[in-house]
């Protein structure tokens, strides 16, 4: 998830470029700009592109030659193909910092050649031919897994425990192992001993309502079984099921009567054949046909397990199914009444367990190592208290429908009587978390909330610069390139001279160094602008040396501020950007995999809509959910989709 | 590659092992081949079988505590700080300097999600499809494919810390930061971090190892049962996977791999259910060391991100963290266990994934990753080698289990080749010239152990063919980047 959207391999700061913009453009009148247009950035391409990789770049990267194992003689046959996005990212990015053509050449291209070059592969996404991206079928995740054997049988979901922990959402591995296989044999038999009922014991809750026939008055055995597998497996497949599938279900059956066991021992094996299908382990299509390569759309029940799985972490519900069965639910207007309805489900939750805390970064809280002599209070139940305002501050923002500038600007948050004591300092009677209105501007969302605070910490105290880092990337969704390597840390620096400056000061002082500088303009500002709190987000007004925190700072384009709350304000004002970055990484999270090429475009198609309403938070889930790449799949690869290379080599 | 092969020509084809391995029937055909899993007791030609470990520790090593000065100093001085604790079986370890990693250009910005994942591989991803996986097989996993259906579990994949790391760097899939094992180009291979479910692992839900001959009946017909169902499961699969796109049938491929090792690994379950035999008695000979005791410590790992990779231990009032230290002992005791049993004859073990442990016992709590970029700063360089000690102390308590374990004619550890290391030079430059490492065992009388080989000239793909060339493997192509075998490291 933490960065779907790959904008550019150098720091391509909106601050940056707003300031320099016109600039740029006075000095390059010439260079004619980013393609806003396939048409465009094809003509540019040929005319442009080409021959200026010919002239600077050919000899060490053309067709024959890969001198640091770089060569586009691939890339330039397929330009607008995804797989080549990172490759010429990075071709834009050495040519931009002029550290390619190398200084020993004597063919280097001018300023105009250089801004052309890189302008042309910021605009390259409109060279991506339509693409809804390829689809496989997915297996569930560990969660989903869990939830869904809840939902189907009403068993703790812990029931899946045993199974690996995985990463989930964009970086997710859709893989099956034999251990995985053991363990979901494994789960099957816990799942199905809480179930069935011993011997000798009346049947559970559950068991009963399995059991949707029984044999006597004129229906056999087999009878009664079929109808059974049936009712359950198209539950549990989340589809209608074929005749196929079922005489698998009745053979099991089968084979519990060949080997002497009575009907409701034969359906346990049915229902135990059900949970180590593949039709269960993976969202598979309805479809009894062999796909013909090529897009096509998700077929109705397809999208209600997308559309479910996403929100809810788990399988779809009656109303969902009844709606995909009537083959209603691709009904943009429909699908978007859906969307709704399970976003005011309390089972949204799991779009922050499973989305939200990873795009604040807050899912690593609890791991986090803190230095226990300096900050006894961060104990686990604190550190859950802190989730459980982003998440609840999340949670509002979905279910009353709000603008997305109110992760920036919330002028009310969540607390228990621990979280308001320590960072409020308001005293907040009863149990649990409470929605409490703040009347001091500089608390308010995600900015300056402890949690998210405590996460760009280091264990002993506040780091300006990863709280830059993570407003840039995890606000903004741009891409802060890693320092490089061997960069002194703060520690190094000689502490006979240091002992008595604030850590601002501190840090201020490898900015005299211009290629730190670069970046470290943009981000250390910001994190100047945070440090009023404390490594775990507390209030402060002197920092650990005993010098006044100084919060003021300048943001490139003369934007100034003094406090958190005028910070804050700076950041909303590119809600655009916010939108924009929540959006793409939305769309990521939902379709399971990294956005590439064409998704770009989708990206900006939704980010323009949601702004015409307000940017309101469940506009912007119903546009990823009704987004091409969503309600879409490939089968196999598009046509001179740049695949072939791979293919050639098997 | 080829000569060693043939050297061991009494090994069956691997593609003949390869078909076997596929149906549920393998075991009896394995039978007739002369692969009798349980051999007669005290069967003179009978020789045990070699196993194969692997142990990762990341960011590399402070290079001038760990190399000895030079092949001398490795057999009579004191060993250097980090491999002290390999003292005692010294002359049964082999250290070879000049073992370079894969370059990895184009991915320069990615040291840390290669640094694990080519350790095994030496293999590159396919930076085209850098967002999903596509890497190489494993060198374990190569191991297994050849010598895992003569066991229960193939092979056996241990961790210490989640594998949920989200970190992107250059766009590469996030699983390339936490697994090393990868059953193929496309599968990373999940490492259990729960010792309980381990040792249930190991010995099938059991409490103590063998079974009970009381219920072996029942469970037999159980077992029968799931794998007639499950061959009948198998039969949907297939029909199912004739109604997908390719890369779907990639997926169900997955599934009917999974759900053929699972048939196997019943079929032996059942066996040794049916012979009594559960810990694999018959395989031990009247001399060999009994099944050695591992305290498996109730609890589970904490938190909710890999960073937070401690041990919390569940008793009778509460919880507590157990020592680092400890938790990595439990796994290395597994290992060896599994190893004795003849459960497995591959293991992996990923100490710690590149985001970096924490070490408390060490009276500090910075994670490993953070000290690592020390530059000349001798607080940090310091810390850093504290943390390879400890992580090289844990190889050292388990290959010295191993050396006091008898089997056959020598030890549990005569019959193994470890191995412990990095797949980083060091983790202040990232660099990937002379990756440390340290093997022990002999390999059944392969491995020219008790040296140090001071300058070698090879890739990591040289090191891993050598290592399976001495354990039995036969290779039909090299692994990764390899082109030789390092014959300096191998006896005669």
């Amino acid at each position: 998830m933490s960065r779907p959207l790959t904008v550019s391999r150098v720091l391509v700061g909106t601050f940056l470029a707003g300031l320099t913009s016109t600039l740029v453009l006075q000095a390059s009148d010439a260079a004619p700009g980013v393609p806003t247009t396939q048409a465009q950035a094809q003509e540019i391409f040929t005319k442009q592109v080409k021959p200026f990789l010919e002239t600077y770049c050919s000899d060490c990267h053309g067709e024959k030659k890969s001198k640091g194992e770089f060569t586009y003689r691939y890339a330039i046959k397929y330009a607008g193909s995804p797989a080549f996005r990172q490759l010429w990212n990075h071709a834009a990015a050495s040519v931009k910092a002029e550290d390619m053509p190398p200084e020993k050449e004597k063919k280097k291209p001018t300023a105009v050649e250089r801004t052309m070059f890189s302008d042309w592969v910021a605009g390259m996404k409109y060279l991506s031919p339509k693409d809804p991206g390829q689809f496989v079928i997915r297996r569930l995740s560990k969660i989903e897994y869990g939830n869904t054997l809840r939902d189907l049988f009403g068993v703790d979901p812990r029931a899946a425990a045993i199974l690996p922990d995985e990463v989930f959402g964009a970086g997710y591995s859709n893989s099956l192992s034999p251990l995985l296989m053991e363990q979901y044999l494994l789960v099957a038999n816990s799942v199905l001993d809480q179930v069935f009922a011993k011997a000798g014991q009346p049947p559970t809750a559950v068991e009963q309502r399995i059991f949707t026939a029984r044999p006597g008055n004129g229906v056999d055995e087999r009878a009664a079984a079929q109808k059974i597998a049936n009712d359950l497996a198209r539950r549990a497949y989340r589809r209608p099921v074929s005749a196929a599938e079922l005489q698998v279900l009745l053979s099991a059956f089968d084979l519990g009567k060949k080997h002497g066991r009575d009907f409701r021992e034969s359906v346990r094996l049915v229902v135990k054949a059900v949970l180590v299908s593949p039709q269960f382990i993976f969202i598979t299509p309805v479809s009894d046909d062999e796909p013909k390569p090529g897009v096509v759309a998700l077929d109705d029940h397809q999208l209600a397990a997308r559309l479910s799985y996403f929100l809810w972490a788990t399988m779809p519900d009656a109303e969902l199914m009844a709606l995909a069965d009537q083959g209603r639910l691709r009904d943009p207007t429909v699908l978007a009444a859906q969307t709704r309805r399970l976003l005011s489900d309390t089972r949204s939750r799991a779009l922050f367990d499973g989305f939200g805390a990873q795009w604040l970064g807050i899912d690593k809280l609890a791991g986090k190592t803190f230095d226990p002599d300096k900050f006894p209070e961060m104990t686990p139940s604190l550190r859950q208290s802190m989730y459980d305002e982003a998440r609840l501050l999340f949670d509002s923002i979905v279910r009353e429908d709000r603008s997305v500038r109110t992760f920036v600007e919330a002028d009310y948050t969540f607390a228990d009587a621990k979280l308001g004591a320590l960072f409020y300092g308001m005293k907040i009677d009863g149990e649990g978390m409470q929605r409490v209105k703040l009347t001091n501007a500089n608390r308010g969302g995600i900015l300056t909330m402890p949690g998210v605070l405590a996460t760009t910490s280091f264990p002993n105290r506040t780091s300006p610069v990863n709280r830059g880092v993570w407003v840039l990337e995890h606000v903004l969704g741009e891409h802060v390139p890693p320092a490089p390597a061997n960069v002194p840390a703060l520690e190094k620096q000689d502490q006979s001279k240091v002992a008595t400056l604030t850590l601002r000061q501190r840090t201020e002082l490898h900015r005299t160094d211009p290629v730190c500088n670069n970046c470290h303009k943009i981000l250390d500002p910001i994190g100047f602008g945070l440090e009023n709190f404390d490594a775990i987000g507390r209030w402060r007004e002197r920092d650990e040396s005993g010098g006044a925190v100084d919060a003021s700072g300048e943001l490139p384009g003369k934007q100034r501020f003094s406090t958190p709350q005028e910070l804050k304000r700076i950041i909303v004002a590119r809600l655009d950007d916010l939108c924009h970055n929540l959006t793409g990484r939305m769309l990521a999270y939902a379709l399971c995999r990294q956005l590439e090429g064409y998704d770009e475009i989708v990206v900006d198609g939704l980010v323009s809509n949601i702004a015409k309403d307000g940017h309101r938070m469940q506009n912007l889930v119903v546009a990823v959910v009704t987004s091409y790449p969503f309600m879409n799949r490939r089968i196999g690869d598009l046509p001179g989709a740049g695949n072939e290379k791979n293919d050639n080599k098997k | 590659m080829r000569k060693t092969t043939t050297k061991n020509s009494w090994l069956i084809d691997r593609r003949t092992c390869l078909k076997g391995l596929g149906a549920a029937l393998a075991l009896p055909l394995l039978e007739s081949m002369g692969w009798a899993e349980t051999p007669a007791k005290g069967a003179a030609a009978w020789k045990p079988p070699v196993r194969l470990g692997f142990m990762y520790m990341p960011h590399g090593v402070i290079m001038d505590r760990f190399w000895p000065k030079d092949a001398e100093a490795f057999r009579g001085a004191p060993l250097p700080p980090i491999i002290a604790s390999l003292a005692p079986v010294r002359d049964r370890c082999l250290m070879v300097k000049g073992i370079s990693g894969i370059p990895i250009a184009p991915f320069n910005g990615g040291p840390h999600a290669l640094e694990l994942s080519t350790w095994l591989t030496a293999t590159l991803p396919d930076a085209d499809r850098r967002a999903s996986i596509h890497i190489g097989i494993s060198a374990d996993q190569i191991a297994a494919n050849y010598v895992g259906g003569m066991t229960a579990l193939p092979s056996l994949e241990l961790a210490t810390m989640p594998q949920t790391h989200k970190e992107n760097q250059e766009g590469l899939n996030e699983n390339y930061y936490s697994h090393c094992s990868y059953r193929s180009p496309t599968q990373p291979v999940p490492a259990e971090v729960n010792p309980g479910a381990v040792f249930r692992r190991l010995f099938q839900g059991r409490d103590q190892g063998p079974a009970k001959n009381a219920d072996a009946q029942n469970l037999s017909t159980d077992a029968a049962l799931d794998r007639s169902l499950l061959d009948l499961v198998l039969g949907g699969a297939k029909d199912l996977r004739g109604r997908l796109g390719r890369a779907d049938q990639q997926k169900i491929d997955e599934y009917l791999d999974g759900v053929r090792a699972l048939e196997r690994r019943i079929a032996s379950i059942e066996r040794r259910q049916r012979d009594g035999d559960q810990a694999g008695d018959a395989r031990r000979r009247d001399g060999d060391s009994p099944l050695i005791e591992v305290a498996i410590p109730d609890g589970d790992v904490k938190g909710r991100s890999p960073e937070a990779s401690q041990f919390v231990r569940r008793s009778g009032d509460g919880e507590t963290e157990i020592k680092r230290s400890e938790y990595m002992q439990v796994m290395c005791d597994l290992t060896v266990l599994a190893f004795q049993a003849d459960i497995t004859r591959v293991s992996t073990y990923i100490g710690s994934t590149p985001n970096g442990a924490s070490y408390p016992e060490l009276g500090f709590s910075d994670q490993h990753h953070s000290q690592t970029h020390y530059g000349t700063d001798q607080v940090k360089i310091d810390k850093v080698a504290k943390i390879n000690t400890l992580n090289v102390e844990q190889f050292a308590y388990m290959v010295q289990k191993m050396a006091n374990l008898k089997e056959g004619a020598g030890t549990l550890l005569d019959n193994s080749i470890m191995m412990w290391g990095s797949g980083l030079e060091n983790g202040d430059k990232h660099e990937r010239n002379n990756l440390p490492f340290v093997i022990a065992g002999k390999g059944g009388g392969t491995v020219n152990t008790g040296r140090f080989i001071t300058n070698v000239k090879g890739n990591q793909g040289d090191l891993l063919g050598t290592l399976l060339t001495a354990a039995g493997i036969p290779l039909d192509r090299p692994i990764g980047i390899g082109t030789k075998v390092i014959t300096e490291m191998l006896v005669g």
